[in-house]
């Protein structure tokens, strides 16, 4: 095992990197404006993602259509989701309205084999093949749009919040919901638009990374364990940290394949992830203020 | 105390003699059914609908003609769901309540493993169309019509390094459940018959995984040719898309019959230097005399052409011939005694004649048809003109 290899490794990891970057900064954005942690996030891609194919493979709609199509799909459903959680459930806790989420979750996986069948769908490439070459390794150019796309929604998301009037009025909901409706901060249209700009994006993200790996139902579903992990690192707060949190995930990934006495774990690195992050922001408490 | 006793032992008697006695549709009655079932994977992640479909077609013709010797078949299929507690209770609910004569032409991704004993103790004999999990390959109960995916490893290597003429060959395994040991006796045969060794083994890549970009560097790294998966379809896309986008335009890839399908086909416009598959039974995307019988009656059926029903229709095929070979009562333990006592059976579908007993022992010269996806063609096409035939480990 030499030090090549592992830098191979590293850059393999680094599509899936950034693909758990971009999901991770949709699901601190959710945490932090709607108070929630959507399990259905990537679900809701795929499901858009699959519902483009089937516009371009069944209607025969041309491409780029069927991917605005697709889109709006994504957004639509993530904004149903988030009416769901306006109306019947904006007062309840972080918790209550997150397992909210793990219906539509089962939902779409279920729908996606009723409406697509169980096999894979015949995707095509909106990017393919390589970029450049490092050190031997090929970084194709869905590692490229991956990762610039992690880093782009973060920033943005940023300098929303940060600079713009629904960016503040966001922020106020978010820390003071009650204090800001009364101050006449309309609560249920911007939310549900968090939520619909979310799920244009995780549509985005699938449709582009799709083409590129397993594409059926369950897999680009799960792809919230890894993500939720990422997220984890800037504990569902901090984007800059959703970020990096995403690229370590996939770069340790693509490290771990490559070493043969470790490589058995790498089912389970998100779940290490999760479990060491949680050790380490737990740190400081005593048992009585941890319980 | 004693009556008592006797009492309960004349009770354990009589119900032990009912249990074994009765066990198996009474089929000898005039014009009663013959029971047939199957255990399926019907619903969940991957499902193989197909191969029972074939065999109730088949059979519905058979009915249609008038039965066997008199007998209308009836079949019934049940979805196990893929998962372990739905398989035991469906193998019950036909093996103990319908109580099937046999159990013809199913495909299930865990069955035969979990029932196997059962059907032993039962004196049942299970004819799959498609097995799949290690449990098909191992008991003198089960015999398949396939050879299954091990064997199949084995011929895709073979396919590979001898018709292929490929030296450097890297194996890369997706392990579900207790398969390792198989899937790694099939890559012993390879080096057994051929005297090469693959560069590497790798049994970590992940089943249902979405990113194998890690694996294919690895692969590319380590100056493979070739590599041999044993992926489902979803995975095999996964594989051959993480290559496309390394710019890896020089490899080979070896598959597994499972990947043989016109979906696959038409999900992947490049392959590389071409995807090869044996396929375990005569390819059907050619137009052919040999599938004729099966591909008209799937048409007629609207069930899709694949593997699996290839595998459905000789399975039902295969045992209405030993129906028909029975003389007297149809019960279970005839038909288990035709099966054991059947004499070889050729179809020019298959490789190898097939014989429930040997096929049970593996004891039988499997054989495939070598297929090729090529770049940019969308469609599977003959790569020989003849079976390629391994010598049996027996």
């Amino acid at each position: 095992m030499n030090g090549s290899a592992l830098l191979q490794g590293a850059l393999a990891g680094l599509a899936s990197g950034g693909l758990y970057a971009v999901l991770a900064v949709t699901l601190t954005l959710m945490s932090r404006l709607v108070r929630v942690v959507n399990f259905a996030q990537a679900a809701t891609g795929m499901f858009a993602a699959f519902s483009a194919v089937w516009f371009a493979d069944k209607l025969g709609l041309p491409t780029w259509f069927a991917i605005i199509a697709g889109v709006i799909v994504g957004a639509l459903l993530s904004g149903i989701i988030g009416w769901i959680a306006a109306t019947w459930l904006s007062e309840s806790t972080v918790t209550l309205r997150s397992a909210m989420t793990v219906a539509p979750l089962l939902l779409l996986i279920s729908l996606s084999f009723i409406m697509f069948g169980n096999k894979p769908q015949p995707f095509e490439p909106i990017l393919s093949g390589p970029a450049f070459s490092v050190a031997g390794v090929v970084v194709s150019w869905v590692t490229v749009v991956m990762a610039a796309l992690a880093i782009t929604v973060a920033a943005a998301c940023s300098i929303l919040l940060r600079k713009t009037t629904v960016g503040t009025k966001l922020r106020a909901l978010s820390e003071r919901p009650t204090t800001a409706e009364l101050i006449g901060i309309a609560a249920k249209p911007l939310s549900i638009g968090v939520w619909a700009v979310t799920g244009a994006i995780s549509a985005i993200t699938i449709m582009v990374i799709a083409p590129s790996q397993s594409n059926d139902a369950i897999s680009l579903s799960m792809l919230i364990i890894p993500a939720a992990a990422a997220a984890l690192l800037g504990g569902f707060r901090r984007l800059d940290l959703a970020v990096v949190g995403g690229l370590s995930l996939g770069i340790i990934t693509g490290i771990v394949a490559q070493i043969p006495a470790v490589s058995f774990v790498r089912n389970f690195i998100p779940f290490l992830f999760i479990v060491i992050l949680l050790l380490w922001s737990q740190r400081k408490e005593v048992w009585d203020a941890a319980r | 105390m004693k009556r008592k006793i006797a009492g309960i032992a004349a009770m354990t008697t009589v119900t032990a003699i009912a249990l074994t006695g009765c066990a198996g549709s009474d089929g000898g009655g005039e014009g009663a059914p013959i029971k047939i079932g199957s255990v399926n994977t019907l619903s969940g992640a991957a499902t193989f609908p197909e191969a029972s479909e074939a065999a109730q077609a088949v059979f519905d013709r058979v009915n249609a003609d008038g039965g066997v010797n008199g007998h209308k078949i009836e079949y019934n299929t049940v979805d196990d769901k893929g998962d372990p507690a739905a398989a035991t209770a469906a193998a019950r609910e036909l093996v103990g309540s319908d109580e099937v004569v046999a159990l013809i032409g199913g495909a299930s991704l865990i069955e035969c493993d979990i029932n196997k004993k059962y059907y032993e103790q039962e004196g049942v004999k299970s004819m799959p169309g498609i097995g799949v999990d290690p449990g098909c390959f191992n008991s003198p109960s089960i015999a398949p019509v396939n050879i299954g995916p091990y064997n199949d490893m084995t011929l895709t290597l073979l396919n590979g390094s001898e018709n292929l003429g490929i030296d450097d060959i890297c194996v890369m395994l997706e392990i579900a459940g207790s398969t390792l040991p198989a899937y790694t006796a099939g890559v012993e045969r390879w080096t057994e018959i051929t005297g090469k060794k693959p560069i590497f083994v790798d049994d970590t890549v992940p089943y249902g995984g979405s990113d194998y970009t890690p694996y294919i560097v690895k692969a590319k790294e380590a100056g493979c040719k070739a590599i041999a998966v044993n992926a489902m379809e979803p995975d095999a896309i996964g594989q051959v898309k993480a290559a496309q986008a390394q710019g890896w335009d020089d490899v080979t890839f070896l598959f597994l019959t499972s990947v043989y399908s016109e979906n696959f086909a038409k999900a992947l416009d490049w392959t590389s230097a071409g995807a090869h598959i044996p396929a375990e039974f005569y390819p059907f995307t050619e137009d052919s005399e040999i599938n004729a019988d099966w591909s008209g009656l799937m048409k007629e059926n609207n069930i899709a052409l694949t593997s699996f029903s290839q595998g459905g229709y000789l399975a039902a095929t295969y045992f209405v011939e030993v129906l028909k070979s029975i003389d007297g009562n149809i019960t279970r333990e005839s038909v288990a005694a035709a099966l054991e006592g059947m004499d070889p059976i050729d179809n020019p579908m298959v490789a190898y004649e097939y014989q429930f007993k040997k096929a049970a022992e593996q004891d039988y010269e499997p054989g495939a048809w070598p297929v090729e996806l090529k770049s940019g063609t969308r469609a599977w096409e003959k790569a020989a003109e003849d079976w390629l035939l391994f010598p049996s480990s027996k």
